[in-house]
């Protein structure tokens, strides 16, 4: 008799995960592209609390995710700052417009 | 179901050993989802149509209808995915929790889709904050209710809604900058970059690749004695007593408990009583950080006023404004950090400059 187990919140988050890189590398718009980067922070975030629930119930896991909100927190600012510092250089969040950063 | 497998009650090492050899031919004795569940076969074809579907689904030139086609392939996969899970607990007892994980799930992995496909950043936010609060309702189910708490105040409170500033601040100048350009008296076309992805297919391949890779080594690959093993050990306590291994975060002397005597009094540390608290609880989580991870609190707090502070000096504009000589005009020194001073809508208005889109100074 099976039951409801780890397995199936790990694949919830590497499922999140999975869909946030898709939209990651397909979005051109700056700001939606750091959207998807918090998809796969949250991902990973259900795999941490779900490991600490299941490993006995450590806080660990729970206290990594606060970590981790911490970091996309700091991320999230900092890169709404790039997009706006980058926005009001060419009136677009089109990122194919910097494209020369290639190089 | 096929066959299960026997690796569930056996340690770590001979679970692997069992694992490498194969063919789970063994008693069946077996609390979680094993191996059989979801057969690699199942798992590929079912990535490649939702590889498809997200091909089809993602934003482009094509019209709407193959879009539409695209998410329901996307979703008929989805859901021959969930109720192939969800056949396979089906049977077992869970007292009620099974149906919230489901919901919470779906509607996680449902928003998630949208968040990428959706062709409006605005609706893609909002769709992200509904991800995040199913998210929060399965992080109340894995007995975490401050990190749930702590993900809706956190992401859907605070980040969200600087994203959302964010996007409304640049597309409003943007659609009122070439208003002309595009057709005009439409409110809020959407933009071309948002119209048009970037190599879907491409990203649809990698992204499905991983996801299957993920899900072939999460349901299959996984030494099922391992995952198993935590599964039966947890899932069978309950939650209102305490587990009777202490673990290591109540075990030295505690925190007093309010109302008791205050701590510099001269009780000895063995008369004290050591709290136990829930798992999971928030009390628990408060004890662990503060007991062992005091450093790295301190840090991430550190972290967070550093971020904020290099956020205003990334985001804000320097214009420093010199006092004319008598008579003489007002002259701006426009550092260049920053870029220039323009006219452009979306920048922050400066107050005291001869900017002709600044505010007046406020005159009190």
């Amino acid at each position: 008799m099976t039951q409801l187990a780890l397995q199936h919140y790990l694949a919830v988050g590497g499922i999140l995960f999975a869909i946030g890189l898709i939209g990651f590398i397909t979005r051109r718009n700056l700001i939606v592209i750091f959207l998807c980067t918090e998809l796969m922070f949250q991902g990973v975030a259900i795999n941490l609390v779900a490991f600490g629930r299941f490993m006995n119930n450590d806080p660990g896991g729970q206290a990594f995710t606060i970590y981790l909100l911490v970091i996309a927190a700091a991320e999230a600012s900092l890169a709404l700052g790039l997009v706006v510092l980058l926005f009001r250089q060419k009136n677009t969040l089109d990122a194919d417009a910097w494209r020369e950063l290639k190089g | 179901m096929g066959e299960v497998s026997a690796f569930a009650a056996g340690p770590f090492a001979p679970s692997l050993v069992l694992g490498a050899a194969g063919n789970g031919a063994g008693p069946a004795v077996s609390t979680g989802v094993s191996s059989g569940v979801l057969s690699p076969v199942l798992i590929l074809v079912l990535c490649v149509v939702a590889g498809v579907g997200t091909y089809l689904l993602l934003p482009s030139r094509r019209e709407g209808a193959v879009r539409k086609i695209g998410g329901v392939i996307l979703l008929a996969a989805g859901l021959i995915f969930g109720a192939t899970l969800i056949r396979a607990v089906a049977g077992a007892v869970q007292g009620g929790m099974s149906v919230f994980f489901w919901v919470f799930s779906a509607i996680t992995v449902f928003c998630a889709v949208r968040v990428v496909t959706h062709a409006r950043p605005v609706y893609s936010a909002l769709y992200f904050v509904l991800s995040v609060l199913a998210t929060a309702g399965l992080f109340v189910l894995l007995w975490a209710e401050f990190m749930a708490a702590a993900l809706v105040i956190i992401y859907a409170g605070a980040i969200l809604v600087t994203y959302v500033f964010v996007i409304m601040l640049a597309t409003q100048s943007q659609s009122a900058g070439d208003a002309a350009a595009s057709s005009a008296g439409e409110v809020g076309a959407i933009a071309e970059y948002d119209r048009v992805s970037r190599e879907p297919l491409v990203a649809s391949a990698l992204g499905f690749t991983i996801m299957g890779v993920l899900l072939f080594v999460i349901f299959e690959k996984a030494p099922g004695g391992v995952l198993d093993k935590y599964a039966g050990a947890s899932g069978a306590a309950v939650r209102a007593e305490p587990v009777p291994s202490a673990p290591a975060w109540t075990g030295s002397p505690a925190v007093a408990p309010p109302g008791d005597a205050p701590v510099m009094t001269a009780a000895p540390p063995a008369v004290r009583p050591v709290p136990t608290y829930t798992p999971g609880s928030p009390q628990a989580l408060g004890t662990y950080l503060f007991k062992t991870q005091l450093v790295n609190l301190e840090l991430s707090g550190l972290i967070l006023t550093i971020a904020m502070v290099g956020a205003i000096l990334i985001a804000r504009r320097r214009v420093a404004v010199v006092k004319p000589a008598v008579g003489g005009p007002v002259r701006e020194l426009k550092p260049d950090l920053g870029g220039r001073v323009d006219s452009s809508p979306a920048s922050v208005p400066v107050y005291g400059t001869d900017n002709p889109r600044a505010k007046a100074y406020p005159e009190t």
